[in-house]
């Protein structure tokens, strides 16, 4: 060890003497001294100027608007024309920009002409189109399910908040042709209605509807669809429910209970209508229990038991026939129609 | 590191894609590459070779060129749910990078993290939830509590009391082999 520290500087003793250095100003190698400054300098300009502006993918050079148009297309096994997808991107206010900028540099709008459709009429009709055939659909797999609740799924599925997430997952974004960026959730939306209505228009109806079929309605796997509806009173409906089946009316019973002085407490009760069990729930009190075994119990008549079959999607859906004007039954025409007597007597 | 400190997820599906129509996830595809690099060769060679036959099986991907001096040759992947993918494919071959394509076709652009279990489902029980009562005897609804029986401690024989009577019977040995 010794050996080669004395060998190492009698190297350098040589060298330096070589070089005519004196052995403090040996350069040191492989440490950039420097570079700490460097980059606090970087550091602190970088919170000057503050973060990058956000810029439009467009700005990028490997960009080509026709190339991304038509993998659109292609992406989503639509084949539509190029003239068809140009006008679904196409927003109004964007149209409106465009005039006004040529206008501003003094160029004749009649001469040259914008040949640019907006999408307003698209969206309207893809909108339309989508609503009725998602209603038709929820009416079709829960016939029994009281029409609030498939009004209830049919905002939850036409919530801006589900087409947004939708259309930027498609693709959407990127290629809209509109004012507002950061795109705002409206204008995706909207692009996708358009698009909707573009394939409906342009291809058939049919085409549209599978379209709808692939894209929307699966987001409803792994929704409850009874916790989307919120049902104000589940035991008057589940006593009009029984009276119009002529069945007797609920009746709770106390199945269990436990801990009833703890915080712990837990109350387990079941509806029976003819001394048949039709529902059961746990609760931390008994009025809520009730109310939950009324809940399951109306589940089970509505046949949205958790343990209801799968839906009809992809496969399962290819040909599925319904009719879009059937409805189902409403809640409070219902309850009006079927109430018991007595209750009815009461309650006027 | 610990386990708890490198990010992990559950399983996911965007869109819940595939139930519907299958959507190929990758949205662009951008080849950076040197024009006369020795280390882009293989890249070039892709190109040249391979990649129309990559554009023609995949017509929903925009692919892009993006010739750049002295630069080492990268595939750059954006995905429709906004994720962005590189891969660095310096000194690969042709072959190589095929496969570094076709892996990055098949990925749904989320992130890869350790996945915490082979399996997902977001409503965990088709069955209901687990409460006190659940698969509880129902001969215990007309039970009248307390009852001496339940809350007598079982008893058995315990290894102890097990020595003791060997012991008490070595004991009785010895006591009747001196008498």
């Amino acid at each position: 060890m010794a050996a080669s520290i004395r060998l190492g500087s009698c190297i350098r003793r040589i060298l330096c003497q070589k070089t005519s250095l004196s052995p403090l100003n040996v350069v040191q190698r492989g440490y950039r001294n420097k570079l700490r400054d460097e980059l606090v300098q970087l550091y602190r300009l970088r919170e000057e100027i503050g973060p990058e502006p956000l810029r439009h993918r467009s700005e990028w050079a490997n960009w080509n608007y026709n190339v991304e148009l038509f993998a659109f297309g292609k992406r989503l096994g639509e084949d539509l024309k190029e003239e068809t997808l140009r006008t679904v991107f196409s927003h109004k206010c964007y149209i409106e920009r465009e005039r006004k900028k040529r206008e501003d540099l003094g160029i004749d709008l009649q001469t040259v002409s914008l040949s640019l459709e907006d999408n307003e009429q698209l969206a309207e009709q893809g909108e339309v189109l989508t609503s009725r055939y998602i209603k038709g659909y929820l009416r079709h797999v829960y016939p029994l399910f009281f029409e609030e609740g498939i009004s209830a799924v049919h905002d939850y599925l036409m919530s801006e908040e589900m087409l947004n997430y939708i259309g930027r997952h498609i693709g959407i974004t990127d290629l809209m042709l509109c004012s507002d960026f950061p795109a705002k959730d409206s204008t995706v939306v909207k692009t996708l209605k358009a698009l909707i209505g573009a394939i409906q228009q342009e291809k058939d109806e049919e085409r549209a509807k599978r379209f709808i079929h692939d894209f929307i309605l699966p987001q409803l796997i792994g929704v409850d669809v009874n916790e989307t509806w919120k049902v104000v009173n589940p035991m008057g409906l589940l006593t009009a429910i029984l009276n119009s089946q002529n069945r007797g009316l609920p009746e709770p019973r106390l199945l269990r209970q436990a801990g009833s002085n703890t915080v712990m407490a837990v109350y387990h009760v079941g509806i029976y209508s003819h001394k048949q069990l039709i529902g059961k729930a746990p609760g931390e009190t008994i009025s809520i229990a009730e109310e939950m075994a009324a809940r399951d119990a109306l589940k089970n008549l509505m046949k949205t038991a958790d343990s209801r079959p799968a839906l009809l999607l992809g496969k399962l859906a290819e040909d599925l026939n319904f009719d879009e004007n059937k409805t189902n039954i409403s809640a409070i025409d219902f309850i009006k129609q079927h109430e018991p007597k007595q209750a009815a007597e009461i309650s006027s | 590191m610990s386990s708890s400190s490198i990010p992990s997820t559950f399983l996911k599906n965007v869109l819940n894609n595939g139930i519907g129509r299958y959507v190929c996830q990758l949205q662009r595809i951008t080849f950076v590459f040197c024009k006369q690099k020795g280390d882009s060769r293989g890249t070039r060679d892709f190109i040249e070779n391979k990649l129309l036959d990559f554009t023609n099986n995949n017509p929903g991907v925009a692919v892009y060129l993006q010739p750049r001096n002295n630069r080492s040759p990268k595939l750059v992947a954006e995905y429709l749910n906004g994720g962005r993918e590189s891969i660095v494919t310096a000194k690969m071959s042709e072959d190589e990078i095929n496969k570094w394509l076709e892996h990055l076709r098949g990925r749904s652009g989320i992130k890869i993290a350790r996945i915490r279990k082979p399996q997902h489902t977001e409503n965990p029980s088709v069955q209901g939830v687990w409460h006190p009562f659940t698969n509880k005897d129902s001969s215990l609804n007309k039970t009248q509590f307390p009852i001496q029986e339940l809350s007598e401690v079982p008893h058995e024989t315990t290894t102890t009391d097990k020595l003791l009577e060997i012991a008490k019977k070595l004991r009785e040995t010895d006591v009747s082999m001196k008498e």
